[in-house]
């Protein structure tokens, strides 16, 4: 499909098919005969299709070209329409004419980038939804909101001697927090928008040779970390973007760094520690050849309390420790276990192996339940979220904003003071949609309220 | 008959609230000015409800008095009732309202014309404007006489074109009930290429006061306050009155929803835009069917008459319509009509064609200011005519020209808003349309706009002393408040009694202010401050110390569109071609033209991209016209 933007589209087009005439039937596909207007010769029998301005995507007359398939037809079509006056279009210039004119908001188009960077079924969705004017459509209800608010504080301000008395203060009160309650379930959804659109942070850690690598290739489905038996060979941290159950990951697999391969048992936990702060989560490989020991101890130590966890019992095809006691030394047998005070900080315990697949499904099903866990249980893809820290400050200002209107209405302060948190509680929204309100406030008042004698 | 009979610096058409104001404010600055209108008994007329003031209108009507303006001192000479509203709201909207004697009004306006030297008067209809090199250079009268200036402000009110529907017969030309339409002016004007549209408004029926039943209806008295709306002079105040409160019921509604094919709002007959705040009693009823009843005041029209201005029940039935459903208002069952209510259809000039000045952008020299605007209301059209008088003046004697900001004056909000997104409806102040209510209010006027006016020259000897006067005061109060320290023996029984936590340790007087609890009066008493707690400058400054917190963010707000305000936009700009810029906002932008980028904000339509990409495109622009040379100096 070939798409033509702009006021000299209709000539464009007339100028490769003489007898043309979709300008007058607009919306309806002609089966048209395509001419190289230099060589003068048939290059295909295309269907055309004719918008007129502004009732297109772009809000420009746009003319759609569906040629037959295959590599060279269109090749050919869209070099004749280069002769023929036309140029190619610049990386997102269809989308930015649209946004000119008006037919998009500024959060719609931020959509429509992310529906091109999308790198996931969920980001893809998510993405299609904003598109479609879903979180758009939800700011705008913020902000009406919000007008509705100060549009009672407005009646009691400016029009003191009505028929009807001023709205009651607990009424204001109640509105104000229903609607900071709205703000803050739009802003709760925003740290895993924000994973959406990115991918959610995975780091590997684990002893040296505890499958760290072998695990991260085989959720990657690909071979990318190097693999062997040799410990340390992996050099530097390694990143790279999967999703799960369409869900974004980003997986991270450690640098190297040890000496003495054969106390493997005794080296410390290896991580890609700059990355571990921003993990959503962690995967601690616990290799079923040695089990759980002091160095695995310490490490959950000095993670802290507030990173997940999930620990992973690495190449269970072996066999369990108890199974097969020549593989185990006997003091780690007792040791598979992390002592109980830390047990609680660990999400989930599974069995994985990379050789015979097991444990692998489940682990990616836990891994986007435990990170996408609200995005899930609160109404799926389908609802707004936001992904961008710029849609994220937003709301969240106009959250603050909000609350302190209401506090300050409860403190006592008068209707008039308190009422300086709603300018720029409704600016933040404003810019987020990319609008500037007329004055919207006196509208509502009117349309609410019989005022004026 | 092209001589010209003589020759000012400026000319003033109209001697209405704005026309006044213009003359007045001219004349003040030292310009020869000249004030032309049909009838000079009538300058200052009331059109409408005697009254002045209300919220937000009542703190324009003090900074056209801070301005120097002649609207303060002429309420305070004929006020006979007084009331602050929202009294028991924020600092910020309460609003000074006083009733008018509507004789003594426009006699004490003409007292104030009368003693400006560089003022003159003369009686007649103007007809027509000359104009020379694209400049207005005067006008011409309907006697064919010719007057030259350098500057004239049109101020024509609601006569251009006017039509009245009076009783729901068919449309008559008046500009007023009772007066000619100014039709030859109104053609002159479109004929130079100025756009017009219309707006509508209508007035209540006035009753015969003696044939209230006065035993029926709610005694509304007044404020028993020695409030002065003047800051500069204190004028005697008239003896006081009351006015009284009434309801309309269900057979009121029925009777106007039966009759309103008849009325010319509803019948067809206007097609201009009213105020939906003001609306008529068939826009009420129609616009609220489930409402039950509405107010209606009575209001006196002046100490020497027994008429009554029936305040709620504008509109434009027919007279036995107005007759019949009058009767069935409590008090008035009896109430004898003595004028007819009436709406009244005019043209106006939609505002963005004026620079903030009020100056006509394709025709410098030529100044509109009130009602022509679009705008609605004594107080919206005085502010104006005040800026335009000395706008005016400023051009011919070559001074800065004068612009209020939108923090530092409700008529600034006025202006900006009138210029900058135009108007769809008769245009009034409401606080809501200022961003920084908190800065503009009623007590503070003369502190923002005094030291201004002094610096234009529109205020008199007396009335800088007055001002200096005032900032003496202030300075005393704020010193006490700093300085003054409580101890909990003096302060204790007064926090206990307000049921405030008790005080350990002295504490200066302004903490003691910021506490919900305590006020300036208690605060007075117990600490034996040697001020009037009533007084005004006391209220202001008791304001900015309570809510400190929230006047600074206002302030800090201010200052951020301040520096959007510095970006200045190019009027030549050639906003047509800036193709990053989104459709609407490009149309809207050359329509406009905005002078800097904090205006272009307030563009409706024009969106925080877009003034990203204005930013861009501007910059891109003079670098090129730098290029070819154009004499533009670096950035
Ligand atoms: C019927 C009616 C109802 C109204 N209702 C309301 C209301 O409900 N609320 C409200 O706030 N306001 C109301 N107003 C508006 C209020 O009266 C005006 O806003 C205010 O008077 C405007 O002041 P102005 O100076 O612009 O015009 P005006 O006060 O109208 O003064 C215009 C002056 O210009 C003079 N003039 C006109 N043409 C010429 C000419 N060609 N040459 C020389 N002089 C000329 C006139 O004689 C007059 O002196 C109403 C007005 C009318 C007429
Ligand atoms: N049997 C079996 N061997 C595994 C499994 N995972 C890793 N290994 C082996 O363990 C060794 C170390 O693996 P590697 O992934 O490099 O470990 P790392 O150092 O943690 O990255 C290699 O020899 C792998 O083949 C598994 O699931 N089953
Ligand atoms: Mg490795």
């Amino acid at each position: 499909m070939l798409r033509l933007s702009g006021s000299r589209a209709v000539d464009v087009v007339r100028r490769m098919a003489p007898d043309w005439h979709g300008e007058s039937r607009p919306r309806v596909p002609l089966l048209t005969t395509l001419r190289d207007p230099s060589e003068d010769r048939v290059l295909d029998h295309a269907l055309v299709t004719y918008f007129e301005a502004p009732a297109s995507y772009t809000g420009e007359d746009l003319i759609e070209i569906s040629t037959h398939g295959g590599v060279l037809v269109p090749a050919l079509v869209l070099s004749a329409l280069e002769s023929a006056g036309a140029r190619g279009a610049r990386a997102g210039e269809f989308t930015q004419r649209a946004y000119l004119n008006g037919k998009l908001d500024l959060v719609q188009a931020e959509g429509i980038r992310d529906l091109i960077d999308a790198g996931s079924d969920a980001g893809h969705q998510v993405a299609l939804h904003q598109m479609e004017g879903g979180l758009s459509g939800r700011l705008a209800k913020l902000r009406e909101q919000l007008v509705a608010l100060e549009a009672m504080l407005v009646y009691h301000l400016d029009f003191p001697e009505e028929d009807e008395p001023p709205v009651p203060l607990a009424e204001i009160l109640q509105a104000g927090e229903v609607l900071c309650a709205a703000l803050q379930d739009l802003l709760s959804t925003a740290p895993e928008g924000e994973l959406i659109k990115e991918g959610a942070l995975v780091v590997l850690a684990g002893r040296p040779n505890a499958g760290k690598s072998s695990l991260f290739n085989a959720l990657l489905g690909v071979e990318r970390a190097i693999v062997t038996a040799q410990p340390g060979t992996t050099r530097d941290a390694l990143e790279a973007s999967v999703s799960f159950e369409g869900y974004p990951f980003r997986m991270v697999d450690t640098a190297g760094l040890r000496e003495r391969a054969e106390e493997v048992e005794r080296l410390g936990i290896e991580v890609a520690r700059r990355y571990v702060r921003h993990a959503e989560v962690v995967l601690l490989c616990v290799s079923m050849e040695w089990g759980w020991g002091d160095p695995e101890t310490a490490f959950l130590r000095e993670l802290g309390m507030e990173k997940p966890v999930i620990v992973l019992q690495t190449k269970a095809d072996r066999g369990s420790h108890k199974d097969d006691p020549d593989v185990l030394a006997p003091r780690e047998r007792a040791g598979l276990r992390p002592p109980t005070e830390l047990a609680q900080r660990i999400h989930a315990a599974l069995e994985v192996s990379v050789i015979d697949g097991r444990g692998l499904g489940e682990l990616r099903r836990v891994l986007k339940n435990l990170v996408f866990r609200g995005v899930i249980t609160g109404g799926g893809l389908g609802q707004p979220l936001l992904t961008r820290r710029r849609q994220t400050e937003g709301v969240r200002l106009a959250l603050r904003e909000t609350q302190a209107f209401v506090e300050a209405l409860e403190e006592g302060l008068p209707a008039d003071v308190a009422a300086t948190h709603l300018r720029p509680a409704e600016t933040a929204l404003e810019e987020l949609l990319g609008i500037v309100s007329p004055d919207e406030i006196l509208d509502r008042v009117f349309a609410d309220f019989c005022v004026g004698k | 008959m092209n001589e010209v009979h003589a020759t000012y610096d400026v000319i003033v058409v109209g001697g209405g609230h704005a026309g006044t104001e213009a003359a007045a404010a001219a004349a003040r600055m030292g310009a020869r000015t000249l004030l032309v209108t049909p009838d000079l008994a009538r300058v200052g007329q009331m059109s409408c409800n005697p009254a002045i003031g209300g919220v937000a209108k009542g703190v324009v009507a003090r900074e056209v008095d801070a301005l120097g303006g002649i609207m303060g001192r002429a309420t305070d000479a004929s006020r006979i009732q007084f009331r602050m509203l929202n009294r028991s709201k924020g600092p910020a909207v309460w609003g000074p309202r006083a009733q008018c004697d509507r004789g003594l009004y426009p006699r004490a306006v003409r007292r104030v014309l009368d003693e400006l030297s560089d003022l003159d008067m003369f009686q007649e209809m103007v007809t027509g404007l000359m104009v020379e090199g694209g400049a207005a250079r005067g006008i011409v009268t309907r006697g064919g006489l010719r007057f030259g200036a350098s500057a004239v402000v049109i101020t024509a009110g609601t006569f251009l074109r006017g039509k009245i529907h009076v009783g729901g017969e068919a449309g008559q030309d008046a500009g007023r009930a009772g007066e000619a339409p100014s039709i030859e002016l109104a053609e002159a004007l479109e004929a130079r290429g100025l756009l017009m549209a219309r707006f509508k408004t209508g007035t209540p029926p006035r009753v015969d006061g003696r044939t209230v039943d006065f035993s029926r209806v709610e005694i509304q008295p007044g404020d028993p306050l020695p409030y002065r709306f003047s800051a500069y002079e204190e004028k005697p105040i008239p003896e006081q009155r009351v006015c009284w409160i009434t309801w309309t019921g269900p057979e009121l509604s029925a009777i106007v929803r039966e009759n309103l094919q008849a009325s010319a709002l509803y019948g067809g007959e206007i097609s201009g835009r009213g105020p939906r705040y003001c609306p008529s009693i068939e826009d009420k009823i129609v616009k609220f069917p489930n409402a039950r009843r509405h107010q209606v005041f009575l209001e006196p029209e002046g100490l020497e008459t027994t008429e009554l201005y029936v305040n709620g029940l504008s509109t434009s039935l027919p007279f036995e319509v107005q007759e019949r459903f009058l009767r069935t208002v409590p008090g008035l069952e009896r109430a004898r009509i003595t004028k007819m209510g009436y709406a009244i259809e005019y043209d106006y000039f939609p505002p963005y064609q004026l620079r903030h000045t009020l100056e006509v952008r394709e025709l410098p020299g030529l100044y509109f200011a009130g009602q022509i605007n679009g705008t609605t209301g004594y107080e919206e059209a005085a502010g104006q005519g005040l800026i335009a008088g000395a706008n005016a003046a400023a051009r011919v004697l070559g001074r800065p020209s004068l612009v209020l900001e939108r923090d530092q004056a409700y008529v600034g909000v006025l202006i900006d808003d009138l210029v900058t997104r135009g108007v769809d409806e008769p245009y009034r102040l409401f606080t809501s349309r200022a961003e920084f209510r908190l800065l503009l209010r009623q007590d503070n006027a003369v502190e923002r706009l005094g030291p201004v006016a002094r610096e234009a020259g529109l205020l008199t000897d007396a009335q800088g002393e007055a001002l200096d006067r005032r900032t003496r005061a202030r300075t005393a109060v704020s010193q006490w408040f700093r300085e003054a320290r409580l101890g909990p023996e003096v302060v204790n029984e007064a926090l206990r009694s307000t049921g405030s936590g008790a005080l350990r340790e002295h504490a200066s007087a302004e903490e003691l202010l910021r506490r919900p609890e305590l006020d300036a009066v208690t605060l007075f008493a117990v600490g034996n401050a040697p001020f009037d707690p009533v007084d005004e400058v006391v209220r202001s400054v008791e304001v900015e110390v309570k809510y400190e917190g929230y006047v600074r963010r206002e302030k800090e707000r201010a200052e951020r569109l301040r520096a959007q305000a510095a970006f200045t936009v190019p009027e030549e700009a050639p906003f047509a071609e800036f193709a990053t810029i989104s459709r609407e906002a490009r149309e809207k932008l050359a329509r406009i033209r905005p002078a800097t980028l904090a205006q272009a904000g307030r563009i409706p339509g024009v969106s925080p991209a877009d003034l990203q990409n204005l930013v861009l495109e501007v910059k891109r622009w003079n670098r090129l016209r730098r290029a070819k040379g154009d004499g533009l100096p670096a950035d």
